[in-house]
């Protein structure tokens, strides 16, 4: 191995706060090599992030940092801004996560990439830099780099900025790229461009990586080397086979056990991680998985495990005294974590056809207004958010319903629970027309039957209101008798998991997993036969996701509910539903049971988006087919005359002129073996 | 919008000021006769039907631009135009000092947050932004008298915004502003905090965002990353609010002119008050309408100017 571009020894920051001082990182060490790629998994608090900008020099001035960090040979640590400055950018780029905040809004992409070149060669002639500008968007993949060189970020979607984000990272050939969470924000096919594209900027400048992500799947495909990160340590570090393969830590085993598979056929429970990670003020010395750990002994209480080899190999290193006892993630002949059980449904005999249906929707369309000028509002056109969807969900069945931002998911969702009426079709829920609706009354006896959860735990719980008023107000607006409702709210908190102790305490309390908790609690208190879920998962951490998946998993077969599941994330689409649907720009594309469609994708969007999802398994990784889709997603104000698809499509680019002009002018129908697998494609 | 607003202040101001309540009390006392013959051709005679007494002042500014006299026959016009700029002359300086010092004070404490510039620069502001005009105006006359003794010669007037005889280029440069130093003093002492506090919170906002970071992360110091990146954006609300206080410049300052005795806009709408000058009060107020619908355009403007995101829409 040649000498590591990035040395990173013993780092420790710490951050002064009102709860004591907070040892956000304690004592991390690793090594970056020319070329080489290192992931640097963790969940959110592991200090994986605080530790990519104590090497950039960006943390706050109150934050102390010890231990050494050398870079291409000088110690980083100790220099002042001034002389940081003219490393950061230049020798150490870094990408950061969300594309959408990192542009200043208020200068051209030109400008900003300008900058990042000119602020490192004074002497660089304004002309050369504005060239120099259009060939590294040229670079990144920025179609027509000479005019849009001149746009400003707010005209770019988001997987563009980031596109230019890589750009000023490249700008002047670092030696070493920190990339933070890049592709945390962003869709699945985008995604995959992005990491394609990393690699790319890699090949070209022979840099060093440092990627940061929570996404084991990402690790899979991009890493050479993996640091997992808890509690501000390292608490395992290998080449990336090696630590997929022969996993030896309980946390690093947890983390990829709680991950649902988009390859995998078999339906067995998540394993979550119990628990949640300790806060960082004046941790006691033992180690901080103690408390959250299947296996653990009284000596690991006893002292906190350091970082040492195991199995005999010079590159695995693990920090858990019982190290040696675990082989590829099982101890003494057993699973390190116990596999929870599945109470079975109710319906899990019937079939399909003999159950009824909780809700049919029938050709259901959305369109908004396209409004023109200040004063009087002109129509100008409409956009059609969603176009013509037909499905039925049954008893103890779960629907999703999968796309990329924009595709229009929500949107269905929301008119679903909106009762909104149809011109030109029929929403059915629990065999009720919404059609039929008269008063407000009937609306509301309706209401009681579909419940939804939504996305954000934080924002859909009200700050000001206890938990148990959270979850009493739909009671009490259903008009539940008064003395009735403590027991309920007792007896729901019980059911989602929650200790009904704690319903006078406000949401702030609770973790993001517990909030979704509440949010599911609330949804169950009238006993409806549809939970709409819209993205219930996306915005939690991988062990907490496990506890809410095998959660919903668990109501459903107890409760006999069916669920309406909207999600961008296909593994865990996989893993819940039983039937999905891939939605793009309004309209299915794909349609069918779940198995039918991720074993056997026809359609060639379905086919690029299980293909964009990594998956967490090194080996795979590498000789799985990767279709990777160009361009973003068309805005659905453009009018589309055949299948909206044709523009990103790759098998529109095999066919031959006339079945390509059948694509441009004919929309497709969905076409196949009805009720099991249709899909929306001429050639399919 | 400013048509209605300026009929209803002057059917508004017949409601409440009387032009004969300023005969009222004279020795020897006027006759009933004397009055009218003095109000009739004013337009101010309260025996002549509201509404005939509104077509006149109306169709006056209709067709001839002529915005009526006041009891003692002066033309509102003239006043108007005379005294804009004189208060222009004195709020032009002090709303471009204020700014400029509020905006800078605004950055330096930003970018120091918490450290000792900064809680000192905030704790003056504090103290600055809570002194009454009054206050502040009549500490900075009793200085500058005591100042005039000290050098044995009067350096700064403490009334007037021009001494009489004075002529030629340079001189009344000088005149003018041993006049106008003290006024302006006083309007940016109370004036400027706001900037500053405005500033320095919206920049601090920005200071934390993810392309500030990204900037550093490019190679700027943070000094350069916060003028650059950080300020050009916090420049936006603020640029706003300074586009809508512009128009008080030509409005005045109410208690400021009057302690100084400038004759402008604020002095004269007091005036015009005491005086029962419905023509006057009228005025200022259809003048105070206009200017706020202009500042609103300019503030508009300069949004557009700044922030390229509302160029598009």
């Amino acid at each position: 191995m040649t000498t590591p571009v990035l040395s990173v020894r013993d780092l420790t920051v710490s951050f002064p706060s009102e709860a004591g001082r907070v040892d956000a990182v304690r004592g991390v060490s690793f090594d970056v090599a020319a070329g080489r790629t290192l992931g640097i998994v963790g969940e959110s608090g592991s200090g994986k992030s605080v530790t990519s900008l104590a090497v950039m020099g960006l943390l706050d001035e109150n934050a102390s940092i010890g231990g050494s960090v050398t870079f291409d040979g000088q110690e980083l640590l100790g220099k002042s801004d001034a002389q940081m400055s003219k490393i950061r950018g230049n020798g150490i780029a870094m990408i950061f996560q969300d594309p959408l905040t990192s542009l200043t809004p208020v200068f051209t992409v030109g400008d900003q990439i300008v900058e990042a070149l000119t602020v490192h060669n004074p002497k660089l002639s304004k002309r050369a830099a504005w060239d120099r500008a259009v060939e590294l968007l040229r670079l990144v993949g920025i179609p027509r780099p000479q005019e849009r060189v001149r746009s400003f970020p707010h005209e770019f979607s988001g997987g563009m900025r980031q596109r230019v984000v890589i750009a000023i990272a490249m700008a002047n050939d670092p030696k070493l790229i920190i990339a933070d969470e890049p592709t945390t924000a962003l869709d699945v096919t985008i995604q995959a461009q992005i990491l394609d594209l990393i690699k790319t900027a890699q090949r070209e400048t022979g840099a060093a990586v440092m990627m940061i992500t929570h996404d084991m799947g990402v690790v899979a495909n991009v890493a050479d080397d993996v640091l997992v990160m808890y509690a501000g340590r390292a608490i395992e570090q290998a080449p990336v086979d090696e630590l997929f393969a022969d996993t030896r830590m309980p946390y690093s085993i947890g983390l990829l056990g709680a991950i649902p598979r988009v390859d995998k056929t078999e339906k067995t429970p998540l394993v979550p991680i119990t628990g949640a990670p300790p806060l960082l003020v004046d941790l006691p010395d033992a180690c901080p998985f103690a408390d959250r750990c299947p296996i653990v002994t009284p000596e690991c209480r006893a002292a906190e495990p350091a970082l040492v080899t195991v199995g005999g190999k010079a590159d695995h290193r693990a920090a858990c005294i019982r190290a040696e006892e675990i082989r590829a993630g099982r101890i003494d002949g057993g699973p390190v974590y116990p596999v929870p059980e599945v109470p079975a449904s109710r319906f899990d005999e019937v079939p399909r056809d003999l159950r009824e249906p909780t809700l049919e929707v029938e050709n259901l369309t959305k369109s908004f207004p396209l409004t023109k000028g200040a004063f009087l509002k002109r129509k100008v056109g409409e956009v059609h958010a969603v176009k013509g969807v037909s499905f039925d969900v049954r008893e103890g069945e779960t629907m999703a319903i999968v796309g990329e931002s924009g595709s229009g998911k929500t949107t269905t969702l929301l008119q679903i629970m909106d009762f909104a009426p149809q011109d030109d079709g029929d929403v059915r829920i629990v065999g009720t027309s919404v059609a039929d609706l008269k008063h407000a009354r009937e609306e509301r006896a309706l209401r009681r039957d579909v419940q939804i959860v939504f996305q954000d735990p934080m924002g859909s719980l009200d700050p000001r209101m206890t938990v148990f008023d959270v979850v009493a107000e739909p009671l009490r607006t259903v008009g539940t008798a008064a003395k009735d409702i403590g027991p309920r709210v007792d007896e729901l908190l019980d059911l989602v998991g929650l200790d009904p102790a704690h319903s006078d305490r406000f949401p702030a309390a609770f973790s993001g997993g517990q909030r979704q908790r509440i949010g599911i609690a609330r949804a169950l208190a009238t006993n409806p036969k549809l939970v709409v879920l819209d993205e219930p998962v996306s915005a939690l951490d991988v062990s907490v996701q496990a506890g809410v998946i095998n959660l919903l998993d668990e109501l459903k077969g107890r409760l006999g509910l069916s669920y309406l599941f909207v999600a961008h994330d296909l593994s865990v689409v996989r893993h819940i539903a039983d039937r999905v649907a891939v939605m793009y720009l309004g309209s299915f594309v794909e349609h069918g049971d779940v198995d039918e469609v991720f074993d056997d994708p026809q359609h060639p969007y379905t086919r690029a988006l299980l293909s964009a999802i990594p998956v967490p398994d090194p080996v795979r990784e590498r000789t799985r087919e990767h279709i990777v889709l160009t361009g973003d997603l068309p805005s659905p104000t453009d009018t589309i005359t055949g299948c909206a698809f044709v523009s990103r499509c790759p098998l529109y680019q095999t066919l031959d002129p006339a079945e390509q002009t059948r694509c441009e002018t004919e929309v497709p129908a969905l076409t196949g073996r009805d009720g099991v697998h249709v899909n929306a494609c001429h050639y399919r | 919008m400013v048509v209605a607003v300026t009929n209803l202040t002057y059917f508004l101001a017949w409601a409440y000021l009387d032009p004969r309540a300023n005969y009222v009390g004279r020795r020897p006392p006027l006759s009933e006769e004397q009055i009218v013959n003095l109000l009739e051709p004013r337009d101010l005679y309260d025996g002549t039907p509201l509404l005939v007494r509104w077509w006149h002042w109306f169709s006056g500014i209709l067709f001839h631009w002529d915005w009526g006299v006041g009891p003692t026959g002066q033309s509102v016009n003239e006043q108007v135009a005379y005294r804009m700029w004189v208060s222009a002359e004195l709020m032009l300086g002090a709303t471009i000092l204020l700014t400029v010092l509020g905006i800078a004070l605004g950055v330096y404490s930003a970018s120091r947050q918490y450290r000792l510039g900064d809680r000192i620069a905030q704790g003056t502001s504090i103290i600055t932004m809570n002194i009454p005009i009054v206050v502040a105006a009549l500490g900075l006359v009793l200085l500058a008298i005591a100042f005039n003794e000290t050098v044995g010669t009067t350096v700064f007037y403490v009334t007037g915004s021009s001494s009489i005889g004075v002529s030629g280029f340079f001189p009344v440069l000088v005149d003018t502003l041993q006049h106008i130093a003290l006024p302006t003093l006083a309007l940016v002492l109370i004036g400027y905090a706001q900037y500053h506090f405005l500033q320095r919170s919206l920049l601090l906002d920005n200071i934390k965002s993810d392309y500030v970071r990204m900037a550093r992360a490019k190679g700027l110091t943070k000094q350069q990353a916060i003028r650059k990146h950080a300020l050009r954006t916090s420049l936006i609300p603020v640029t706003t609010q300074v586009a809508f206080s512009i128009p008080a410049v030509f409005t005045g300052a109410v208690l400021t002119e009057s302690i100084f005795a400038w004759k402008g806009m604020g002095q004269y709408f007091i005036e015009t008050i005491t005086k029962n000058d419905i023509h006057g009060v009228v005025a200022v107020a259809a003048f105070g309408a206009v200017i706020t619908a202009f500042g609103a355009i300019l503030a508009d403007i300069a949004v557009v100017v700044l922030d390229p995101r509302v160029r598009v829409s």
